[in-house]
């Protein structure tokens, strides 16, 4: 300003003499307001030079600066993957919308009295280091988004958002009357970025078949992989682009979220299958081989025999969906023996052969560098084995199914017309076929031979001989055909990722001599999946039709509505419903007569075929042992398929089939009542005793003691005595049980009540158990 | 045009409406910056804006229609001290925290419930009532440098007074053009002129040249020192302040001859702090070009010049004095303000008169019109 006025000086001096006739009075200003004037119009026309230059000299420049400042770049909007449910709609896979939460510095240092309360709030409501953050946002004044904390659950954030409400709120009453404003926490200075996060709430149940996601949301394995595009949906995108020169203009594509699949299984099913093999393998750990468990694999696959639907498909080991590469949840033993199997090596003391000529130079710092490698290996290796988990046993590998592929066998005779039910076929033990030098003798498992057998009592003792007599009078042709009718050597085409193929594994015209057609006759030579011999045996015992097995029967769009139902697909007819009632019969006849008799459980008539097929390519004696049992007898509605591969038994070979059978009979027990079917047997005592200590008892049904119960699992033994059933109250306070009649305490896990002698069972339902007591008037004659 | 119809007493209607045209100018410009940053009502700057724009225009008539004797009244000697008083006084009430109001970090504001007035505007309206008062009273004792000493001495007291109270530097340097620029034109005595421009001039050089050549830490100095280094360099020194001019800097350099449209601008909507208030100019810059900017800037030579014909046409020397100190006032705004916002001068914080968002700048000003209206009618 004074630089100013000294101009208007300098120029005023000039025009000072002029006269001013304007004045009115003794001021002269006329003359100075007209150069002041003159000095304000130049100093304008300065400005407009001035403006005129930057928009010249640095024009082009600043307009690219102003674009670039600009974000026209497209910020994508996530969607959200389907769910996964089970027939019932549990759910067994869903992403959860979580948050990832940004820090704005720029907004937070703009009104630098609003960082404080906004810190504490983090502080308060995610746990932040509030130094940290502090830090953070004096370093970085400049910085929009920075990712402070990820994976932020609805529920926190709301809590969060609450807080600040409250907080704003209070500040707003404290600040109307006084005069101190203190000051609020700043809204805009904290977003909420979303993000999707797949989780798994039922953790290892059904892992084979579900598959999990990968970081990037891609599926891995399963349903996950088999299903990825009708999962996932489409992002959505918000972007800004130019519509001219340099007008802007943002835009907002929604993202499609990913449909939901309603799969076939049943998780009751499916988690009584997982239970019971996970018993059998912990139960039978280190009994044949140390350091192993149950058995190497172990598949239950149950399938409704008239849709082809999975019920249930279930595979030992197991992993953790959420957390697919953890060992830590299998027991410690059969981690040692996946990584063993993975090709770790416990080497850290022996010299590393690779690498030995340069441990012989150095080996001091080769130590540290080993300690490094150790750890790195053992990395590999774990990587390697929880890999080896994630293949679904079910459907990713094939064995020699032994004695279950008899019953295909003897349908392909019955369905062909060259085996009959009156046949009878004479077993010595051996059969030798062939001439000259190429005869060869196959021996049948009873080396001393069966004798002469129907053809039903063939199926029922599982006789080699039979059946190869039976495979030659089918002829290689025959055989073949049906083979490939049942589905042998192709893929089920099931939904699930990772089937395997087997067409080689299985023989052609130009392969099977008749020693493979023999070998074939009874189970051995060929290789299947378990879901190719379910699949198949669900169609020799309902009627003849085959039905391609199925896991998923809805697709559900992100509303709910139905975007596709999957009916049962009917493929064929492989035998007439003749031979399938004849099958059905002679199931039965295994398990009454035959070599199944332990896969019955309590109260029901249930047909099925044992097997056990030596391994081969091994060196060593290795088996595969299954069962295939269908349920109820007299009206097939499901097959319930147990596969042991490498028993860990006591018993090896045809001994170990039992445990397959006693897997099958542990499940129907279960899932029989589960699924409406009714006990049409009798019971033993010795059933009853083993159902009531199951609690599966049905309710009408009479509570008698008896004595016999020799087996371990067997219930106490008392003298009969007038008992009656009665609730059983259980005190929430002490978990003692109270003896309705005197209201005192009784224990409710040895019984032992404070003044009576009863025999408690618990009940499975947790709070009310049913119990037996002694009348009063015993009780005191017994305290008497 | 009749020199004389105007002098007898007409309504000054080519004031009125080169006034009208840049206050609607500058609400469609207030519209056009602020809606992005208005929240859920998008008139809502606009509406206050005009509220205190119809304010202006009520005072504006009450003075026009009020007896010019009664504006010589206050002029009178007890009269404007008391004034000036009033003025000083409200001034003081900011310190009285209940009563003010803060933002961006200074106290400027008297919050009045409804209206949030900013004293510094009252002060130089008073500023102007005093000096031209006072000089008016005894034109010749300004030219005696006893008489010059005290007037100046007066002004830069209030000068003082306002960048001490509410920090606000560009109203203090206002206040003091206005006072010097009208004793400049009212003293005859060049020695005097040369004596006061020689030490004011020397004062500001050896002030600037110490704020740019000293090195110290650009976090420790004051407020407005730093301010003035920004202006020096605004690119080195973009996190203290600097961002504000150099973004106003890439809006008007952007916009070129005739600039992106109206409501085009890319650089309101989130660029440039304080857009609809002290760098609106940019955004005019940005959106109408330098076509418009160059429109903007003859509206206010008109209406410059009005007031000079006015100050000329003047019947007496209080009346001439008054139209000199409003249009001073006017002037040195506008030329502050583009001079900040095209990086001429450090970024002061100054209002464009009648443009810029801002209630009591616009009430105030229009109310300074109404005399110069009222002394053209005379």
């Amino acid at each position: 300003m004074a630089e100013n006025s000294k101009n208007k000086q300098a120029r005023g001096r000039r025009k000072r003499k002029r006269p001013d006739a304007q004045s009115v009075l003794n001021l002269n200003i006329a003359g100075k307001i007209v150069v002041v004037s003159a000095i304000i119009l130049l100093l304008f026309g300065f400005l407009v030079v001035r403006i005129a230059r930057i928009m010249r000299d640095n024009g082009d420049q600043y307009k690219k600066q102003v674009l670039s400042q600009q974000e026209y770049d497209s910020v994508t909007i996530p969607f959200r993957r389907g769910s996964i449910t089970d027939r019932n709609g549990v759910i067994l896979a869903h992403s959860e919308r979580v948050y990832n939460l940004i820090v704005d510095s720029y907004v937070l240092t703009d009104e630098e009295d609003t960082i404080e309360p906004t810190v504490m709030a983090l502080n308060e409501c995610f746990g932040l280091d509030a130094a940290e953050l502090r830090g953070y946002i004096r370093d970085n004044g400049n910085s929009r988004y920075h990712i402070f904390k990820k994976e932020i659950s609805y529920d926190e954030r709301t809590a969060y958002e609450e807080y600040v409400e409250n907080y704003n709120n209070e500040i707003n009453e404290f600040n109307k009357g006084s005069e101190i404003k203190r000051p609020k926490i700043n809204k805009n200075g904290v977003w909420f970025e979303d993000q999707f996060k797949r989780s798994y709430p039922n953790g290892t149940l059904a892992c084979d078949v579900i598959g999990f996601t990968t970081k990037d949301g891609r599926g891995q394995y399963g349903l996950e992989e088999y299903y990825d595009s009708t999962l996932s949906g489409s992002n959505g995108r918000e972007y800004g682009y130019l519509l001219d020169e340099n007008a802007l203009e943002r835009t907002v594509v929604p993202a499609v979220n990913g449909n939901t699949l309603v799969s076939t299984m049943d998780s009751y099913i499916q988690r009584v299958c997982e239970e019971k093999i996970k018993e059998y393998n912990e139960e039978h750990a280190d009994e044949y081989r140390e350091g192993e468990m149950g058995s190497d694999n172990t598949g239950v696959i149950v399938m409704d025999v008239h849709t082809g639907e999975v019920l249930a498909m279930a595979s030992y080991p197991y992993f953790d969906l959420n957390d697919p590469g953890n060992l830590d949840i299998l027991p410690e033993e059969l981690q040692s023996y996946l990584l063993e199997k993975a090709g770790w090596k416990d080497s850290k003391d022996d010299e590393d052969k690779n690498d030995e000529d340069e441990d012989d130079e150095e080996e001091e710092e080769s130590s540290k560098e080993k300690e490094q490698s150790y750890q790195e290996r053992l990395e590999a290796c774990r990587q390697k084995a929880s890999q080896s988990l994630w293949k679904n046993f079910c459907i990713s590998q094939s064995y020699e199914p032994g004695s279950v592929g008899k019953t295909f066998t003897v349908a392909m005779g019955l369905d062909s017309g060259t085996v009959h039910d009156n046949d009878v076929y004479n077993c010595g033990g051996y059969l030798t076929f062939g001439e000259g030098d190429n005869a060869t003798t196959i021996r049948c498992h009873n080396r001393y031979g069966d004798g002469p057998l129907t053809t039903k009592e063939a199926v029922e003792k599982s006789c080699n001989v039979a059946l190869m007599l039976m495979g030659q009078k089918i002829g290689k042709e025959r055989f073949l055909e049906y083979q490939k009718n049942f589905n042998f050597g192709l893929r089920t085409n099931i939904d699930l990722a990772g089937e395997m193929r087997t067409s080689s594994l299985v023989f052609n015209k130009d392969t099977m001599g008749i020693t493979e057609l023999m070998t074939s006759t009874f189970g051995q030579g060929f290789n299947v999946t378990m879901i190719q011999t379910a699949a198949a045996y669900c169609s020799l015992v309902n009627g003849g039709y085959y039905y391609k097995p199925h896991m998923v029967k809805q697709i559900l769009d992100d509303d709910g509505a139905v975007v596709k139902n999957i009916e049962p697909e009917l493929l064929r007819q492989v035998v007439s419903e003749k031979v399938s009632e004849q099958m059905i019969d002679y199931g039965i006849g295994v398990v009454e007569e035959g070599t199944g008799k332990k896969a019955r459980p309590a109260g029901y008539k249930i047909g099925g075929k044992t097997g056990t097929a030596e391994r081969s390519g091994q060196g060593k004696r290795d088996y595969t042992v299954s069962f295939m049992g269908f349920a109820p007898a007299d009206d097939p509605q499901i097959v319930v398929y147990v596969v042991i591969d490498r028993p860990n038994t006591a018993s090896q070979g045809e001994n170990a089939t039992r445990y397959a059978c006693v897997i099958c009979r542990e499940i129907m027990t279960e899932i029989l009542p589960y699924m409406h079917i009714f006990m049409t047997e009798e019971l033993s005592e010795e059933e009853k005793a083993e159902l009531e200590e199951r609690g599966r008892l049905p309710q009408d049904q009479e509570i008698e003691e008896n004595e016999e119960g020799g087996e371990s699992e067997e219930s106490p033994e008392e003298e009969e005595e007038e008992k009656e059933v009665i609730n059983l109250y259980i005190d929430p306070n002490s978990g003692y049980a109270i003896d309705p009649f005197n209201g005192e305490y009784l224990d409710p896990k040895t019984g032992e009540p404070i003044n009576s002698d009863s025999g408690i069972f618990q009940n499975s339902d947790g709070d009310t158990i049913d119990i037996t007591v002694l009348k009063d008037d015993e009780a005191e004659e017994k305290e008497d | 045009m009749s020199n004389e119809k105007r002098t007898r007493g007409g309504f000054d209607y080519q004031l009125f409406f080169v006034t009208l045209l840049l206050m609607i100018l500058g609400i469609v410009m207030i519209y056009s910056t602020s809606t992005y940053r208005a929240g859920e009502d998008p008139y809502s700057f606009v509406k206050r804006q005009v509220l205190a724009e119809i304010l202006g225009s009520i005072a504006l008539f009450t003075i026009y229609f009020i007896p010019y004797s009664w504006l010589k009244f206050m002029g009178r000697a007890p009269l404007r001290y008391i004034v000036l008083g009033v003025s000083l006084g409200l001034l003081l009430l900011l310190l009285v925290p209940a009563l003010s109001h803060t933002a961006y970090g200074a106290t400027r504001w008297l919050n009045l419930g409804f209206f949030n007035l900013q004293p510094a505007e009252v002060v130089k309206i008073a500023v102007i009532f005093f000096v031209a008062g006072y000089i008016s009273e005894k034109p010749e004792r300004v030219n005696t440098l006893k008489g010059y000493l005290t007037c100046l001495a007066v002004v830069l007291f209030c000068g003082l007074m306002v960048y001490s109270i509410s920090t606000n530097l560009s109203s203090a340097l206002i206040i003091m053009g206005i006072g010097v620029i009208m004793l400049f034109l009212s003293c005859n005595d060049w020695k005097i002129h040369l004596l006061v421009a020689g030490i004011g001039a020397v004062g500001v050089y050896l002030f600037v040249n110490w704020i740019i050549n000293s090195s110290m830490d650009v976090n420790n100095v004051d407020y407005h020192f730093k301010r003035i280094m920004v202006w020096h360099d605004p690119s080195a020194y973009v996190l203290d302040g600097g961002y504000q001019t150099l973004q106003a800097l890439y809006a008007i350099g952007s916009g070129g001859i005739t600039g992106k449209g109206i409501g085009k601008s890319v650089q309101k909507l989130s660029a440039i702090p304080e857009v609809h208030n002290d760098m609106i100019f940019s955004v005019v810059c940005e959106e109408l070009g330098l076509v418009g900017a160059v429109v903007v800037l003859i509206l206010f030579v008109l209406l410059l010049a009005r007031c000079m014909m006015i100050t000329l046409k003047a019947k007496d020397n209080f009346g001439k004095l008054l139209c000199a100190g409003v249009m001073m006032h006017i002037a040195i705004q506008v030329i502050l303000n583009i001079a900040v916002v095209t990086n001429t001068l450090p970024n002061t914080g100054v209002s464009l008169p009648f443009i810029s968002y801002g209630g009591s700048s616009a009430t105030f000003l229009l109310a300074e019109l109404g005399l110069v209206m009222k002394v053209a009618k005379e």
